[in-house]
């Protein structure tokens, strides 16, 4: 047998043709321990189609879960099958997968373009066809201009879109990107966001994590929450969210004269406690955030109050995971 | 039959190339490649230096058994009286008082005046008669029992015989071949000693163990520990494939960068050897013989250092007590080539493809030892033995290549043929190995 020196003619027929009916995602009680730490715990899971946004802290085992998923690691108990198929045992269906991993690291030394198209070619495509394609989806995440630069001197953002371009080769039916957003600027997160959400559309099943709440919701309204390796939450994020406002809020207000400052809010009929949390901050808890927040501008005003910060630390993921894990905090 | 551009080959193809390529390019990346490949070639040119220097050399010629001497006075070397019969210690008796006179010889032309006639090597039981007696001082002498000092019932001639293991034996008559060109002498011995030094010591164990010690322990590890393993792992194909692909890109750095080496040291052994042409053409086979074990050794090595990186993140600590241990295997190689213990060792398997080239190459090696030994240095009043310059060397650095009785052509093929299944194995447990690691 010669070598295809010229790189010529079609890929080949693939052999592994996936299961029919299976989910693109089946987890059955996957559990990963090392020693003994659990990194994830009892998950159970099937995803079939749509943007679905995987919420967890860092180490709350997001990226063990895709690891596993793409047959990095060997899950300690439980199964995992990609259209069906055992990802550790066989790397078959990794020619409909994508994967964006975690961290930055790259081959700086190579231009995105390079980059590619050399590892288009494991997916069987010949060195033209692996040109071409690579051509198609630097331009779909909009590097078409800079596919001739070295990805060393990429910014984070452009480091981000190249890897999702890399995982785009072959037009998986299956995407899976970690905490793609990480590190990036604003103008790249919304670019990054808009490529995900165009992938959505076009009908692809899209896995992407993150541990920052405003930007899962700004991609999609499919979530799942993770927290310390178990599965807590799992639906339209809106639902979880009216979960979230039966429970009550917490602002920290920044201020010289706390006291002072408690005498006028608490005549506001939404506040339900206060707390003196230090000499500077006052904290207070209300059932209703956007009645308080109407309210609270006219009550500084009125006592004529000197206010340093308004703090809404519910906002942020922490809060929400102590909520739904204990029901109420303060 | 099956379309020849939709074949599953065709796709291996594509992806082996894809990962052979992407390993070339990325070793030019890495500084350390170049410090390695630098350093390799320093080595190497510092031998060649040596070597160069040694033939540049003209090595003192040594009247080895004093009769350029004339230790009566008279003018006359005792190597020219004893020609002429007459009594070396006594100035009354000289060819000068002959009818007509001979003129006395300048004391020159009695060194270096019986060189090496030995032209034939025994095999197994069988003993022949070789030497000439180019100056006369044993057909000069008086009676036929003077003239067959070993008893073999051939005047001035010296018989070589072999051992029950086959190690040469001579047993010389008095003053046949016993004043040899020195400078000659040394210069081929140092020529071959030098050779097989630099071959098996420089290119099979040190270039082949210390550059896939640093190039290929990497391989995969490097990749591991970086996370950039995830962007060739992530696509359809097997693990062991990418162990094949990456050792496969090593090879294509490795093989050519030896090729270069050899070249280089093959063309400059053969313009500043000794001899008559302007290039000796004859020993390019030998430094095939060391090219092809150095580059099965690389492919060796290269599996199973890349295969303790996959194993251990510090692979490397693994590599070095194995690279000493090859080490004390080169050695003996080259002292006990029959020793049971070199067959668990990848060098000892390489030393036999040059030992065996060598005893094709130089089929006259064993007469070339021996007769730096066979002479006794001395004068008129005594002789003790001691070798020519660059026979101990020589004596060291060829070995024979140590399976047994069976001739060096089916040896080579045997030792090529453990090596490339050495690589194999190595492969595929290395690839399993591969196989069930977890990548971060």
């Amino acid at each position: 047998m010669m070598p295809d020196f010229h790189q010529e003619g079609q890929p080949e027929v693939k052999e592994w043709v996936p299961e029919q009916e299976a989910p693109v995602i089946l987890i059955e009680n996957l559990s990963k321990t090392y020693g003994k730490i659990h990194a994830l715990s009892g998950i159970t899971l099937a995803l079939s189609g749509g943007v679905t946004g995987i919420l967890g802290m860092n180490g709350a085992g997001k990226s063990t879960l895709f690891k596993i998923l793409m047959g990095k690691l060997k899950p300690s108990s439980g199964q995992v099958r990609l259209f069906g198929t055992n990802p550790w045992k066989n790397p078959a269906p990794y020619s409909r997968v994508g994967f964006v991993p975690e961290g930055e690291k790259m081959h700086d030394w190579m231009t995105a373009h390079d980059f590619i198209s050399t590892f288009a070619r494991l997916d069987g495509l010949t060195r033209d066809e692996a040109k071409l394609e690579a051509d198609r989806v630097l331009d779909f995440v909009g590097l078409a201009d800079v596919a001739h630069k070295q990805i060393g001197r990429f910014s984070k953002g452009m480091r981000q879109r190249t890897k999702i371009a890399h995982s785009l080769v072959n037009d998986p039916d299956l995407i899976i990107l970690d905490e793609p957003l990480q590190g990036c600027d604003p103008l790249a997160r919304t670019t990054i966001m808009n490529v995900i959400r165009e992938l959505g559309r076009m009908g692809r099943t899209v896995i992407v994590s993150s541990h920052i709440l405003s930007e899962i919701e700004r991609i999609t309204e499919q979530i799942v929450i993770l927290h310390h390796g178990r599965l807590l939450a799992l639906g339209n994020l809106h639902a979880i969210r009216e979960r979230l406002d039966n429970i009550p809020h917490r602002i920290e207000i920044g201020t010289q004269a706390p006291k002072d400052l408690a005498k006028s809010v608490i005549d506001i009929q939404s506040v339900h406690g206060i707390l003196f949390q230090s000499d500077s901050v006052l904290s207070v808890q209300t059932h209703n955030l956007g009645d308080f927040h109407n309210k609270l501008p006219q009550a500084i005003i009125d006592g004529g109050h000197t206010v340093t910060s308004i703090d809404n630390p519910d906002d942020d993921l922490e809060s929400i995971l102590g909520y739904l894990t204990s029901g109420s905090r303060l | 039959m099956a379309d020849k551009t939709n074949t599953i080959f065709r796709a291996l193809d594509r992806k082996a190339a894809a990962i052979t390529e992407f390993t070339m390019r990325q070793y030019r990346t890495k500084i350390s490649t170049w410090v390695v490949l630098v350093t390799g070639m320093i080595v190497i040119c510092l031998l060649m230096l040596f070597y160069v220097d040694a033939m540049q050399r003209d090595f003192e010629s040594i009247d080895n058994d004093g009769d350029s001497a004339d230790s009566d006075g008279d003018l006359y070397p005792d190597g020219q009286e004893r020609l002429y019969g007459t009594d070396p210690f006594s100035d009354q008796s000289h060819p000068g008082l002959f009818d007509p006179p001979v003129p006395p010889d300048d004391p020159s032309k009695w060194i270096d005046e019986d060189d090496f006639d030995w032209d034939q090597s025994p095999s197994g039981t069988q003993t022949v008669s070789v030497g000439y007696d180019d100056d006369g001082d044993c057909r000069s002498r008086d009676t036929d029992s003077q003239k067959d000092t070993n008893d073999n019932g051939i005047a001035c001639d010296i018989e070589l015989s072999r051992d029950l293991d086959g190690n040469l034996r001579y047993s010389s008559d008095a003053f046949v071949d016993e004043d040899p060109d020195d400078d000659a002498y040394a210069k081929e011995a140092l020529h071959r000693a030098s050779i097989l030094g630099i071959g098996k010591l420089g290119f099979v164990f040190i270039i082949s163990i210390f550059i896939p010690l640093f190039m290929a322990t990497g391989l995969i590890r490097d990749e591991m520990t970086s996370g950039t393993m995830h962007y060739m792992l992530t696509k359809p194909i097997a693990r062991t494939e990418v162990f094949l692909y990456r050792v496969l890109g090593y090879i294509g750095i490795v093989w050519p960068y030896l090729i270069l080496l050899t070249l280089i040291s093959a063309i400059v052994t053969g313009f500043a050897g000794p001899g008559d042409s302007l290039f000796r053409f004859s020993e390019f086979g030998i430094w095939l013989a060391i090219l092809f074990a150095a580059m099965l050794a690389t492919l060796v090595y290269g599996m199973l250092f890349c295969f303790l990186g996959t194993m251990w993140k510090y692979g490397i600590v693994l590599a070095i007590p194995f690279a000493a241990w090859e080490l004390g295997m080169a050695l003996l190689s080259m002292g006990v080539p029959e020793s049971p213990i070199l067959r668990f060792s990848i060098v000892g398997w390489a030393m036999v493809i040059v030992d065996s080239a060598s005893m094709i190459i130089w089929p006259d090696m064993d007469l070339l030892i021996s007769s730096g030994y066979s002479v006794e240095v001395g004068d008129s009043f005594g002789f003790e033995r001691e070798e020519l310059i660059g026979t101990d060397a020589l004596n060291y650095f060829f070995a024979t290549p140590g399976l047994g009785e069976i001739g060096p052509f089916l040896s080579m093929i045997i030792a090529t043929v453990v090596l490339l299944i050495q690589a194999i194995v190595l492969l595929f447990i290395g690839g399993a190995l591969f196989k069930g690691k977890e990548i971060e």
